[in-house]
């Protein structure tokens, strides 16, 4: 048992840079299929994270919550998302606005920021740093993708990838959240996958493209 | 003493590096439900080609013998830097890690030179394309290694290995993780495999290192190729003895050497069945998309580099 304890506890501390690789990876991905799998493999650490979270501070709650974020945000929501590319017949290009390589550089210089945020915050209180700030790189990187991307379903990955980093940055402040909160936040989330989905496909009958800058010129 | 391991080490990266080819297109043709070659066809390619006469082009200068030459023995010298059994190496205490990335590029540097003297047009455009992939794999290649050396706080490469094996296997940081991703693209990107250069066609318009040794033949073209294999060999090396070195000897004992060298050579199958696992599920990138592949290298180094600041050690 001494061995498992000393894995749980790096990978608390390791899974920081695999999340920063996942972000490098959805920074320079062309393809939607390629960004849903980097999120459902994001989604894998994060899981990794609670249960060795569940395993260190031995709450049977915590592994619930990992059950639960495995099987929605590991399986559920990519398969649903691999439906939705299926079902939509549209191109499978992110239809990126800026070029692999800006993407690469703004997503590195937002992990320099967040552990710059970071540092002086979790100084004070017992927080693992190197968790906190991927979890803000997360956010920032979730947003960015939402901006820089055209397709409506980026859009809809970004907010996903965006909620992993505040599911993340809740799960190492507080060690753990109430369950009844966690299966709150996750339906939620998949309640708004639901809705988003709709809206796709009402987006895509009446504009016959999913391309967000287009929808400019319904202002009034 | 050590001074005979130092140079069975050299032997072992110089004369094992037809079979690693080798042991690579075996592997690979079998991920193709293929047959294959025997593992020991490069030997015999070579065999074959030194036996053959050396042709110049009649325009062609001293240079372009000479190439070929300095290409091999470039890669002879940086092989000299690389510790295989023991954290070990015969000029591990001449130069530092930036002087083995340049020995390497001297090496390319005078590929590009020959092949340009050849005269040929492919020549001249593979010798281009090869110095913008150069350019472009040598800030992460840089990068990367220095990630490493500040945390191993040496900038030999012997130094940084004997560090690596002296820490836990569980305490390998942030910026090791980082840098072996950095490092594994940059040396795809060195040896000319899959995602940026396809070592097995001749096609025209995709061909870099082909292209350049298009003119060569015989004596010359065996040292190119040879010269190669020993890169890749080399890159694969670095990669384990950089950062999975447990396993290395730590003293001259007949057995912890035998043990030593079970080890590379295990490490060596997986990395290479990595490599052939990757060139058979990959497309060759376009070549407008390869700095964008070396952009996100460049990255992952700068990372790394950046997290040898942050981290608490």
């Amino acid at each position: 048992m001494e061995f498992v304890g000393i894995a749980a506890g790096k990978v608390v501390s390791t899974s920081a840079v695999f999340l920063i690789l996942t972000m490098v990876g959805l920074a320079v991905a062309r393809r939607i299929s390629t960004c849903v799998l980097l999120f459902s493999m994001q989604s894998v650490i994060i899981t990794a994270q609670v249960a060795a979270t569940a395993y260190l501070e031995n709450s049977r709650e915590a592994w619930v919550v990992a059950g639960l974020v495995f099987a929605f945000k590991v399986l559920g929501i990519p398969y649903a998302f691999f439906w939705l590319v299926e079902r939509l017949k549209s191109p499978r290009d992110v239809k990126a606005s800026t070029t692999p390589a800006q993407s690469v550089f703004v997503v590195v210089v937002m992990v320099f920021i967040s552990y710059a945020a970071v540092r002086s915050y979790a100084f004070g209180i017992r927080v693992p740093e190197d968790a906190l700030a991927a979890a803000v790189a997360l956010i920032l990187t979730g947003a960015f993708l939402m901006v820089s991307r055209k397709k409506a379903l980026m859009q809809m990955l970004g907010l996903l990838v965006l909620e992993n980093g505040i599911f993340l940055a809740a799960l190492t402040t507080t060690f753990g959240m109430p369950l009844v909160i966690e299966m709150g936040v996750l339906f939620d989330v998949v309640v708004g996958l639901l809705l988003m989905g709709i809206f796709t496909f009402r987006i895509r009958d009446t504009f016959d493209h999913l391309d967000v800058s287009r929808l400019r010129r319904l202002r009034g | 003493m050590t001074m005979a391991l130092g140079a069975a080490q050299v032997l072992i990266l110089i004369l094992g590096a037809p079979l690693a080819r080798g042991i690579i297109a075996r592997i690979k043709a079998w991920f193709q439900r293929r047959q294959g070659a025997s593992i020991w066809r490069p030997y015999a390619e070579l065999g074959k080609l030194f036996q053959k006469e050396d042709l110049a082009p009649p325009t062609s200068s001293l240079i372009f013998i000479l190439a070929p030459r300095v290409m091999f023995a470039a890669a002879l010298a940086v092989a000299a830097f690389v510790p295989v059994l023991q954290p070990f190496a015969l000029f591990g205490s001449v130069g530092d890690f930036v002087l083995m990335v340049y020995l390497l590029a001297l090496g390319r540097f005078f590929l590009a030179l020959g092949a340009l003297d050849g005269g040929g047009a492919f020549g001249g455009m593979g010798a281009s394309r090869d110095a913008l992939i150069s350019t472009l794999a040598e800030a992460p290649l840089l990068l990367a290694l220095a990630a490493v050396s500040i945390s191993a706080r040496s900038a030999s490469i012997t130094g940084i290995v004997g560090w690596t094996l002296r820490q836990n296997f569980f305490e390998i940081s942030a910026v090791h993780i980082l840098a072996f991703a950095a490092l594994g693209m940059v040396a795809l990107a060195e040896s000319g495999r899959m995602p940026v250069d396809n070592p097995t066609t001749h096609l025209e318009l995709t061909m870099i290192h082909e292209a350049m040794t298009l003119e060569y033949s015989g004596p010359s073209l065996a040292l190119l190729e040879w010269a190669g294999a020993v890169k890749l060999n080399i890159m694969l090396a670095l990669l384990i003895s950089l950062f999975g070195p447990w396993g290395m000897a730590g003293s001259l004992a007949p057995a912890a050497l035998g043990i030593a060298l079970g080890a590379y050579l295990l490490k060596m199958l997986v990395l290479m069945a990595l490599l052939a696992v990757i060139e058979s599920s990959m497309a060759k990138l376009r070549m407008y998309r390869v700095p964008d592949f070396l952009g996100v290298a460049a990255a992952l180094s700068v990372l790394a580099v950046f997290f040898t600041m942050i981290a608490k050690r």
